[in-house]
C-alpha cells in the first residue's frame, strides 16, 4: 500500500512527464479503437449491401444448383422451416428467391433479362434495390403480375409514353433550352421514368422446358448505378414468378438467411445445414461472393499494417518518455538506494508507476475512443458527396453511409495490447537500475 | 560561427542524452518516410491497377461510341493518333470491338470480340501478361491457318474451354452477312474485371477484320504513358491529331473509379496527418525533457551573466544541429527502407486468388513509391517540431529567476 | 442488330394473327380465321427470297424451308455464296445452326433469343414462339368499303387484359370477298405505330391463292425493312420425322 502511494506521488511530482506519457497512451488507444471500428463498419456495410442484393449471408440451394443453375432445381422454403431458422440467435430474417432467365418484350423493344422472383415484404425491408426506385413504387402483393426493372432496361425497351414525355418536355422547354441538348434527347431520357403502368411480356422456358409467356405491367423503375443490374435485372413478385415458371407454391431456387451481424457465420451455417438436411446445401456469402471476401481480407491486411505503424510510433513515445525519466531520476534512485531502499522495493515502485501510467492512459483511451466510435456508430458518416457517381464493389452497387462497428472484443483487445506493451516497455528502466553505481551517480 | 561550434560541443557534452534524442528524431523521420512511401505506393498502385491493365491514361473513340457500342461508329483517322502517340513515346493500342456468339461443343455464349495488335498490347498494357493459362496472341504459337483467341476466365468456364479448345465464332458482319470462323483457344486470362472475365474474346486485328468484314475499322485507341505524363497531359498532347474523335482521360471514362481513388487519397492523407502527430509527439516529448533537464545549467549560465536572448539563441542553435543530424540519419534509413519496400513490397494476398474491386483487377502486393514528397514533408515537419520543442522550455528558462533556475530539479 | 419481334409471317413460325373473339358485322371471326390459316398446314415445303435493308447494309438471301406441325422446322440457305449451305433447325424450343464453312453445328443459347435471326427484323425468339393468339384479342370491324380503288374490310383488335401481348392494338386490313390480308399494323400502348406488315403479289401456289410477298417495316427505323417473297410453296407434304434431326442438319 505504501508502495502504491509512493508510486502515485512520484508520478505527479513530475507532472509534465506523466501527462505527456498518459496522453500518448490515450491517443494511441483512441486512434486504434476509432479506426478499427470505422474500418469494420466499412466492411460490414459492404458485406451488408452486397449480401442483401443476393439471397443473404447464407444461401440454401439445391446441391447441384451452384454448379449449373437451372429453374427446376429448387429447395423447400416452407413456413415451418423458415420460422425455425429465424428463431436461431443472430438470424434477422429469411427470404425466398426464384431465379430465372427470360426475354422481355415491349412495344418498342426486346431484351434478354435476368428474372428474380422476390417476396415484396422481405425485399422492401432489406434490399437496397427497393430503396433506389426512381419512378413508380415497389410491390405490395406477392402474386401481382407486375415487374420492377432498371432504368437502363426501361430505356432499352422503349418503355414510357413518348407522347407524354413530349408534352412534359414541351412544357418545360423554356427552362431546358438553355442546355445544349436536343428536345428529342430530353424526351428519350425522360421516357423510362414514365414506364410505370406500361405493358411488358415476359417469355421464358419453365421448369418443364416449355415456352411460357405472361403479361405484366411495370410497377416501379430503379437505378442502382451498376450497369449489370440496371440493364438486365427484372424483379417479379414471387408467386407471379412461381406461376410463370411452373413451380409449386413455397418452392424457391434460393432460400436466403440474413444475419444481424456478419460474425458467427460458420456456426449458424452448420445449424441451418442440420435443419435443412441432405437435400440442400448451405453456402456462406464468402463462397457466393469470393471477390468481395478477398477484397476485404486484403484491405483488412493493409489496415492492420497502418495500425501497426501507428502503434510502433506511439510505443516509441512511451519508451522515450520512460527512458528519459530513467535518466532524469538516476540521481533520485541512487539517493534512495543509498539510504537503504532495497532494489526490490525500488523495482516494485517503478513497476507500479508504469502500471498506473498504463492504467490511466488506457482508461482515458478507452473512454475517448469508445465514445467517438459510438458516436459514429449511431450517426454514421455520409460519404455520398465523395461518390457523386455512385460506388460499386465487385459489380454490386453500394451506399456509402458508414456506421462504425464497435464491439466489446475490440475494446478489450486494444486496451489489453496497449497496457501490456506499456508494461513491457518499462522493463528497460528496471534493467537500468542494476547498473547504477551509487558513488558515481551521487557525485554527479 | 562560434555559436555553432559551441552548440555542437554542448550537444556532445551529454552524450547519452543527445544520442537518445537524435535516435528518437531519426527513427521517427525514417518511419514517417517509409510509411508515406507505402501510402503513396498504395494510391499509385490503385491507379496503376486501373490504368495499366487495359484502360490506359486516356482513350479515343468516335463520338457516341461509348454509349451505343455500334460497329459502325469507328474512328475516322486512327493512323494519325497512333503516329502522334509513337512520336511522343506514348504507348498506344488500337482495338476493334464487335459482339457475337462463341460456341464450344454444346455450349455457347455471347461474347465481345476484341481485334487487337498483339505487339502493341504487349508494349503498352499489362493484360497481355495476365494469363492464367496459355499465352497471348502471337504469331509463333499456332500452325498456319489456325486463328488464336484469348478468353476471359468466366467465359472460358461457361464454355468449358481451355487452351487447345476449338471455338466457333458467329457474328453479324459489317455488310450484314453472317461471319463465321473457327478459333483455337491459346490463352485464358486471369481476373481482369467483370466485363472482361465474362465476355472477352480477344483475337488478332486481321482475324477480326475477316470475321466482321470490317476493313480494318478501329473503335478505340487506348494510350498509356506509363507514368511519364499525367493523363491530362496525354490528352493535350494528342488532341491535335484527334480529328473529331472524343479523347478523354480515364477519369472521365470511369468516373466511379476516379471517385474511389480520390477518396482513397483523402483517407491516406488523414492517416499521414495522424502519423505526423504521433511522430511529433515523440519528438516533442524527448526534446522537452532534455531541455528541462538543463534548466539548472541555464541557471548557471545566467548567473555567469548570459542574457536571456543568448540562452535562447544557444538552444536554437543546438536544436538546429540536432535536427540536421537526426534528419540526415532519418532520411538515410527511411530512403533505404522505402527502396526495399519498393522492390519487394508487402505481400497481402495469402489467399491465392485474384480480386476485382469496382470492376478492376487488384494486385495484392503492396509496394512503396519513392518520391520527393515523402521525404521532404517528414523532414520539414520534424525540423519544425525540433526547433519549437526546444525553444519553449528554453524561453521559459531564459525568463526564469536565476535562483529558481539554479535550484530547479 | 434488330430488336423488333416479328410475329410470324414466314412459314417457320405460326402466323401472328388468328384473333378470334366475338366479332360483329361482316363475320369478322371467319375473316380472321382465314388470315390465320393462310399459311398453316400440317406440313409445308417452300422456297423464298428474303431481302433485308438496314441503315448500313442490304442483302438478299434465297432459302428453302420445311415445316412439320408447330414444333419442327428446317431452313436452308441457297444463296448468296457466303451463306450457302447454312441451315437452321428448330425442334421444340431449341435451335441449332449449321455452318458449312467451318463444318460445325452451333446451339443458340437462350440468352441470345432476343437477337435478330440472320440479321432480319425478326428474332430467334420468334422462331420458337407458338403464337396462338386465338384467345388473345377482342375485335370488331371498324371499316367496310372502298379505299384506294379496292373493296376492303378493316378489323381492329384490342388485346384482352391478360393476354401475353405487348401491343396496344393490331389493325388487320383484308380485301373484301377474297379476305386476303393487305396490311397489318401493330401499335404500342400509346397508340404509336410499332410496325407494319404489307402483303402483296397474290398468286396461286400449292393449291391456294395467297399473297406471296410480305414486307415488315419497323416504325422506329423508317428506312429499314425485311421483304419475304415466296417463289414456290407446297402444303401438307409428306415429310419424314428424321428430316428434322441434327444428323440431317449437318448435310
Amino acid at each position: 500500500m505504501l508502495l502504491l502511494k509512493l508510486a502515485w506521488r512520484s508520478l505527479w511530482r513530475n507532472r509534465r512527464r506523466t501527462i505527456i506519457t498518459i496522453t500518448a497512451i490515450t491517443l494511441a488507444l483512441t486512434m486504434a479503437i476509432f479506426f478499427i471500428a470505422f474500418a469494420e463498419g466499412v466492411y460490414a456495410k459492404m458485406i451488408d449491401d452486397a449480401v442483401r442484393m443476393q439471397a443473404g449471408h447464407l444461401t440454401v440451394e439445391h446441391p447441384e444448383y451452384r454448379a449449373a443453375p437451372a429453374i427446376d432445381l429448387t429447395v423447400e422454403a416452407s413456413a415451418g422451416l423458415r420460422r425455425r431458422i429465424e428463431a436461431l440467435p443472430g438470424v434477422e430474417a429469411t427470404k425466398a428467391l426464384v431465379v430465372g432467365q427470360g426475354v422481355a418484350r415491349a412495344g418498342q423493344g426486346t431484351s434478354g433479362v435476368a428474372v428474380l422472383g422476390v417476396e415484396p415484404e422481405a425485399e422492401r425491408r432489406s434490399s437496397p434495390l427497393a430503396r433506389k426506385l426512381v419512378a413508380g413504387s415497389y410491390f405490395d402483393r406477392s402474386d401481382a403480375a407486375e415487374v420492377v426493372l432498371g432504368l437502363e432496361l426501361a430505356r432499352r425497351l422503349g418503355l414510357g409514353s413518348r407522347r407524354q414525355a413530349q408534352k412534359i418536355v414541351d412544357f418545360w422547354w423554356p427552362s431546358l433550352s438553355g442546355f445544349r441538348r436536343q428536345r428529342a434527347d430530353w424526351v428519350e431520357d425522360l421516357r423510362p421514368y414514365l414506364a410505370p403502368g406500361r405493358k411488358l411480356v415476359i417469355a421464358s422456358n419453365n421448369a418443364d422446358g416449355e415456352l411460357v409467356e405472361e403479361l405484366a405491367r411495370v410497377r416501379g423503375v430503379f437505378s442502382t448505378g451498376a450497369v449489370e443490374v440496371d440493364g438486365y435485372l427484372v424483379q417479379l413478385p414471387i408467386d407471379f414468378a412461381r406461376r410463370l415458371y411452373g413451380l409449386a407454391p413455397g418452392a424457391a431456387n434460393q432460400l436466403g438467411v440474413i444475419l444481424g451481424r456478419a460474425d458467427d457465420l460458420e456456426r449458424i451455417r452448420l445449424r441451418v445445414q442440420k435443419m435443412v438436411g441432405r437435400t440442400s446445401r448451405v453456402w456462406t456469402w464468402k463462397q457466393v461472393l469470393p471477390d468481395l471476401a478477398a477484397y476485404i481480407e486484403v484491405d483488412g491486411g493493409s489496415n492492420m499494417i497502418f495500425q501497426g505503424i501507428l502503434f510502433v510510433l506511439v510505443l516509441f513515445v512511451i519508451f522515450n518518455t520512460i527512458l528519459m525519466s530513467v535518466l532524469e531520476r538516476r540521481r533520485e534512485w541512487a539517493v534512495l538506494l543509498a539510504i537503504g531502499t532495497t532494489p526490490g522495493r525500488l523495482r516494485g515502485q517503478i513497476a507500479l508507476e508504469s502500471a498506473l501510467l498504463g492504467l490511466l492512459g488506457c482508461l482515458f483511451g478507452e473512454a475517448l475512443g469508445g465514445w467517438l466510435a459510438h458516436l459514429l456508430e449511431l450517426h454514421g458518416l455520409d460519404l455520398r458527396t465523395f461518390y457523386p457517381n455512385g460506388l460499386s464493389v465487385s459489380g454490386i452497387a453500394m451506399d456509402p453511409i458508414i456506421h462504425a462497428d464497435l464491439t466489446w472484443q475490440l475494446l478489450v483487445v486494444c486496451g489489453l495490447v496497449v497496457f501490456l506493451s506499456t508494461m513491457l516497455v518499462s522493463l528497460y528502466p528496471m534493467g537500468q537500475l542494476r547498473r547504477i553505481r551509487l558513488a558515481d551517480v551521487l557525485r554527479g | 560561427m562560434l555559436t555553432v561550434r559551441l552548440a555542437w560541443r554542448n550537444l556532445w557534452r551529454n552524450r547519452r542524452r543527445t544520442v537518445i534524442t537524435v535516435a528518437a528524431v531519426a527513427l521517427n523521420t525514417a518511419v514517417l518516410i517509409a510509411s508515406y512511401g507505402l501510402m503513396d505506393g498504395m494510391v499509385v498502385d490503385t491507379v496503376h491497377n486501373i490504368t495499366y491493365l487495359t484502360v490506359g491514361d486516356a482513350q479515343a473513340h468516335a463520338p457516341g461510341y461509348r454509349r451505343e457500342h455500334s460497329l459502325y461508329q469507328d474512328l475516322q483517322d486512327p493512323q494519325a493518333l497512333l503516329a502522334a502517340a509513337d512520336r511522343a513515346g506514348i504507348g498506344a493500342a488500337p482495338r476493334a470491338y464487335g459482339f457475337g456468339l462463341v460456341s464450344s461443343g454444346s455450349k455457347s455464349a455471347g461474347a465481345r470480340f476484341w481485334g487487337v495488335v498483339p505487339a502493341r498490347e504487349l508494349q503498352a498494357f499489362e493484360l497481355a501478361r495476365q494469363l492464367r493459362q496459355g499465352r497471348f496472341l502471337d504469331e509463333v504459337s499456332l500452325p498456319a491457318g489456325k486463328r488464336p483467341v484469348v478468353l476471359g476466365n468466366k467465359l472460358a468456364r461457361s464454355l468449358h474451354a481451355t487452351v487447345g479448345s476449338e471455338l466457333v465464332a458467329v457474328v453479324q458482319a459489317v455488310d450484314g452477312s453472317l461471319g463465321n470462323e473457327l478459333f483455337t483457344v491459346v490463352g485464358v486470362l486471369k481476373t481482369a474485371g467483370e466485363d472482361i472475365d465474362r465476355t472477352a474474346a480477344i483475337i488478332r486485328h486481321d482475324d477480326f477484320a475477316e470475321l466482321f468484314v470490317s476493313g480494318g475499322r478501329v473503335h478505340e485507341i487506348a494510350f498509356n504513358a506509363r507514368g511519364r505524363l499525367t493523363p491530362e497531359q496525354v490528352v493535350t498532347l494528342l488532341q491535335p491529331a484527334a480529328a473529331g474523335a472524343e479523347l478523354l482521360t480515364w477519369k472521365k471514362i470511369l468516373p466511379q473509379l476516379a471517385d474511389m481513388v480520390q477518396l482513397f487519397d483523402a483517407v491516406i492523407w488523414i492517416f499521414g496527418l495522424i502519423f505526423m502527430l504521433a511522430a511529433a509527439l515523440g519528438v516533442v516529448n524527448t526534446l522537452l525533457m532534455s531541455t528541462f533537464e538543463r534548466i539548472h545549467e541555464f541557471g548557471v549560465l545566467k548567473a555567469l551573466g548570459a542574457g536571456p536572448l543568448r540562452i535562447v539563441r544557444d538552444v536554437a542553435a543546438e536544436a538546429f544541429l540536432l535536427a540536421l543530424l537526426s534528419t540526415l540519419i532519418g532520411v538515410a534509413v527511411g530512403v533505404v527502407a522505402t527502396v526495399y519496400l519498393q522492390h519487394h513490397g508487402i505481400d497481402l494476398s495469402g489467399l491465392g486468388g485474384d480480386i476485382t474491386f469496382g470492376g478492376v483487377a487488384f494486385n495484392p502486393i503492396w509496394r512503396a513509391t519513392l518520391t520527393a514528397r515523402i521525404v521532404w514533408v517528414p523532414v520539414v515537419s520534424m525540423w519544425l517540431v525540433c526547433v519549437l520543442a526546444a525553444l519553449y522550455p528554453a524561453a521559459k528558462a531564459a525568463r526564469l529567476n536565476v535562483v529558481r533556475a539554479l535550484t530547479h530539479v | 442488330m434488330k430488336t423488333e419481334t416479328m410475329l410470324g409471317t414466314l412459314l417457320v413460325m405460326g402466323l401472328a394473327a388468328g384473333p378470334l373473339a366475338a366479332g360483329s358485322g361482316r363475320d369478322a371471326r371467319a375473316i380472321l380465321d382465314k388470315v390465320d390459316d393462310l399459311y398453316r398446314s400440317r406440313s409445308s415445303h417452300a422456297r423464298m427470297v428474303m431481302r433485308v435493308v438496314t441503315e448500313h447494309w442490304s442483302r438478299e438471301l434465297t432459302m428453302e424451308a420445311w415445316t412439320k406441325g408447330k414444333e419442327k422446322s428446317l431452313v436452308r440457305i441457297l444463296a448468296p455464296k457466303k451463306e450457302k449451305g447454312m441451315a437452321t433447325l428448330k425442334v421444340g424450343n431449341d435451335i441449332w445452326n449449321w455452318l458449312p464453312k467451318v463444318k460445325r453445328v452451333m446451339k443458340v443459347p437462350s440468352s441470345m433469343m432476343s437477337d435478330s435471326w440472320m440479321g432480319s427484323h425478326f428474332t430467334n425468339d420468334d422462331m420458337v414462339k407458338e403464337s396462338r393468339m386465338a384467345d388473345d384479342y377482342d375485335f370488331q370491324v371498324t371499316f367496310s368499303g372502298e379505299r384506294r380503288g379496292k373493296q376492303v374490310v378493316e378489323i381492329t383488335c384490342i388485346p384482352k387484359p391478360q393476354a401475353p401481348v405487348e401491343w396496344g392494338q393490331v389493325v388487320v386490313l383484308v380485301e373484301d370477298g377474297s379476305w386476303l390480308p393487305l396490311l397489318m399494323t401493330y401499335y404500342d400502348e400509346d397508340g404509336e405505330l410499332a410496325r407494319t406488315f404489307t402483303f402483296s403479289a397474290v398468286k396461286k401456289m400449292g393449291g391456294r391463292t395467297i399473297p406471296t410477298e410480305m414486307r415488315i417495316v419497323p416504325a422506329n427505323k423508317p428506312g429499314e425493312y425485311t421483304l419475304v417473297r415466296y417463289q414456290d410453296i407446297e402444303f401438307d407434304v409428306e415429310l419424314p420425322d428424321d428430316m428434322f434431326s441434327l444428323r440431317r442438319l449437318r448435310r
